[in-house]
C-alpha cells in the first residue's frame, strides 16, 4: 500500500502512535500514574495560585476584577498545559537536545526535522493534566464573567491561544540556538527561558514601568503568554490593531527563531557534537 | 579536624567556580529571571496595597522589604541541596564512594552553589534596592540579628525537608521528577516566600504558619521586617529543625538500601 504523502495525515498518524505509546507508558503502573497526575495538577494549580489568592484577598488586582484575573490565570494555565502536552521529551526545552548532541537522533530518521519535533513530544495521557486544570479554571471564569460571547470571540480566543503557545515555543527555540555554539554552557538555556515564561505568565503587568512593559512585550515576550491577549479578549485593550498584535508578534518571533535555528544547524553541520565520550557517558 | 574542614572548603570552592565555568548562560538566565520576578512582584504589591494602609499588620513598606529580602536570600530561604538531582542523574552512587559523609557533601555543595548568587545577584540587588524604592535594611538591628539566627534555622529545616523528600523519592523509585516538582511548587507557596502568609485570604496564614514550610521563609522574613515575634517564631523553628532532622535521618537510613542507580 502506497504511503500517504500528505503531511497533515502523516502528522496525525505519528500523533496516534505517540498517543498509544504514552498510554502504554502511563498505565504500566498505577502508583506511577497517580503520582504523575497529582504532580501535574499540583504544579499547574500552584503556578497560578499565588496571584489568585492575592486577587481573592484584595478583590482584584488594580484594574482587573477578581473574575478577570481568574480568566487570565485559566488562559495562562491552558497555554502551559497545551505546550506540555504537545512538546514534552525536551522538544520544548530543545537546547537540551542540541547541547547534548541528541538532535542527531531526530536527524537520522526518515522524516523532516519539523515533523519529528511536532510529533515526538505529544503525550496526551500523561501530559494532559495541566491543560485540564487550565480548561477547568477557564470554564469557571467564563461562568463568572458577564460577557456577551459570540462565535467571533471564540475564534479570536483560539487564535490568541495558539499565538501565545507559538510565542513561548519560538522564544525557547530562539534562545536554544545558542546551544549550537555553546553546547555545555547553553544546554539548559531553553529550560530557563521556559521557566521565565511560566513563572511570570500569571502576573498582570499593568503597574510596571512602561519601559519594562515594552521589554516584556518584545525582547522577553512573557506579556504575550497571557496578560496582553487577555486584555484584548476581555475588551480592556481596544487600541487600534491590538486584536492582531499577539498573532503578528508570534509570526515575527517564529521567523526570527527559524533563522537562528537554521544558522545554528549550519554551524552544527560543520562541528557536530563532541559531548559523548568513548564509553558512552556525556562530558 | 583541619583536614575535614579543608575537604568541605575545597568542595565549596569547586562548586562555586564550577557553576561559573559550566553553566554561565544558565546562571545569567537565572539572575535575569529573578530580577524581573522581583520587579514584577514589587509593582504588584504597589498596585494591590495602594491606599490600603496597614493590612494584617503589614504596611506597604514592610511588604516591599519582605519581597526584596526574599529575592536577595532566595537560595538560602529555599534551603535546597542537590540530592534530588543526584538521585535523578544517578550521581548519588558516586557520592557513596567519596571519603566524606553524604550530608556533609550535600551541605558543602549547597553552600558552594550559593556563592555566585550572593556575589552577582544578591549583593547588586541589595545595592540597587533604594533605586527601586525599597528600604533593604531590617526594621531594627536586633531584628537583623534575629533574622540571621532564624535564617540559619530555616536552612536547617529546608535541608531536613530535602532529605525527607529524597528518602521518599528512593521509596517511590521512579517518581523523582514528579516529587521534585511537587516539593518545589508547594514550598514556594506554603513557605510565604512569594506572598506573606498574613496576606493570604480566608485566614489561611493562621494555619500555614504552624507548618514546617513557614519556618523556611516566612519566619526569617517576618523577623527582618519586624512583623513577627522572635519568642514565638524561633522556638517553633528549633522544634521543626530537630523533629525533621531526626525523622529524615531515620527515613533515609531505612530507605537507602532500596537505592538503585541506573543513571549516567
Amino acid at each position: 500500500m502506497a504511503a500517504n504523502r500528505n503531511p497533515v495525515v502523516q502528522v496525525i498518524r505519528r500523533w496516534r502512535v505517540q498517543a498509544y505509546l504514552d498510554f502504554m507508558w502511563m498505565t504500566r503502573d498505577f502508583k506511577f500514574f497517580l503520582i504523575n497526575v497529582v504532580s501535574d495538577i499540583v504544579l499547574s494549580l500552584s503556578g497560578v495560585m499565588a496571584v489568585f489568592l492575592l486577587a481573592e484577598r484584595f478583590a482584584g488586582i488594580g484594574a482587573w476584577s477578581r473574575d478577570q484575573i481568574l480568566f487570565m490565570l485559566g488562559y495562562a494555565a491552558l497555554v502551559q498545559g497545551l505546550l506540555e502536552m504537545f512538546f514534552r521529551y525536551n522538544v520544548l526545552a530543545i537546547s537540551r537536545r542540541i547541547g547534548r548532541g541528541q538532535l542527531d537522533h531526530a536527524l537520522v530518521q526518515p522524516q523532516p526535522l519539523w515533523m519529528a519535533l511536532l510529533t515526538e513530544g505529544f503525550i496526551p495521557f500523561s501530559g494532559c493534566w495541566g491543560a485540564i486544570v487550565g480548561l477547568g479554571i477557564s470554564v469557571w471564569s467564563w461562568g463568572r464573567l458577564d460577557m456577551a460571547v459570540e462565535p467571533g470571540w471564540w475564534l479570536c480566543y483560539g487564535v490568541h491561544l495558539l499565538s501565545s503557545c507559538v510565542v513561548v515555543l519560538a522564544f525557547s527555540y530562539l534562545w536554544s540556538a545558542l546551544a549550537f555554539w555553546s553546547p555545555v554552557g547553553a544546554e539548559e538555556i531553553s529550560s530557563r527561558a521556559i521557566g521565565f515564561a511560566w513563572q511570570l505568565k500569571s502576573f498582570p503587568l499593568d503597574g510596571l514601568h512602561p519601559l519594562l512593559v515594552n521589554g516584556l512585550l518584545s525582547v522577553l515576550p512573557v506579556g504575550f503568554v497571557a496578560w496582553y491577549p487577555c486584555r484584548v479578549l476581555l475588551g480592556t485593550d481596544q487600541g487600534a490593531g491590538s486584536l492582531w498584535t499577539t498573532p503578528i508578534f508570534a509570526c515575527a518571533l517564529s521567523f526570527v527563531a527559524l533563522i537562528a535555528i537554521k544558522k545554528g544547524m549550519n554551524h552544527y553541520g560543520h562541528t557536530g557534537s563532541q559531548r559523548y565520550l568513548r564509553w558512552g557517558h556525556r562530558s | 579536624m583541619i583536614t575535614l574542614l579543608h575537604k568541605y572548603g575545597k568542595t565549596i570552592a569547586i562548586v562555586a567556580t564550577q557553576s561559573l565555568n559550566d553553566a554561565l548562560w544558565g546562571l545569567i538566565g537565572d539572575f535575569a529571571l529573578r530580577l524581573f520576578h522581583v520587579a514584577i512582584l514589587l509593582s504588584l504589591w504597589r498596585t494591590v496595597m495602594a491606599g490600603q494602609g496597614v493590612v494584617a499588620g503589614m504596611s506597604l513598606e514592610a511588604v516591599l522589604t519582605y519581597t526584596m529580602v526574599a529575592a536577595i536570600f532566595a537560595d538560602q530561604l529555599a534551603g535546597r541541596t542537590r540530592i534530588d538531582d543526584d538521585l535523578w542523574s544517578g550521581n548519588i552512587a558516586n557520592r557513596f564512594l567519596r571519603p566524606m559523609g553524604i550530608y556533609g557533601q550535600m551541605l558543602a555543595e549547597m553552600v558552594g552553589g550559593w556563592i555566585p548568587g550572593l556575589l552577582f545577584f544578591a549583593l547588586p540587588l541589595l545595592l540597587i534596592a533604594p533605586l527601586l524604592g525599597v528600604d533593604p535594611f531590617p526594621a531594627t538591628w536586633t531584628a537583623g540579628l534575629w533574622f540571621l539566627l532564624s535564617l540559619a534555622l530555616g536552612v536547617a529545616v529546608g535541608t531536613a525537608l530535602d532529605l525527607f523528600f529524597a528518602a521518599c523519592m528512593v521509596f517511590l523509585e521512579h517518581s523523582v521528577y514528579a516529587l521534585q516538582r511537587i516539593r518545589t511548587t508547594l514550598t514556594v507557596l506554603l513557605s510565604g516566600r512569594l506572598v506573606p502568609l498574613a496576606l493570604l485570604p480566608w485566614g489561611l496564614g493562621d494555619y500555614l504558619e504552624w507548618l514546617p514550610f513557614a519556618s523556611l521563609a516566612s519566619a526569617p522574613l517576618r523577623l527582618y521586617t519586624g512583623t513577627g515575634d522572635p519568642q514565638d517564631l524561633i522556638p517553633l523553628q528549633v522544634i521543626w529543625a530537630v523533629v525533621l532532622w531526626v525523622s529524615a535521618h531515620a527515613l533515609w537510613c531505612h530507605n537507602r538500601e532500596r537505592l538503585v542507580s541506573h543513571g549516567g
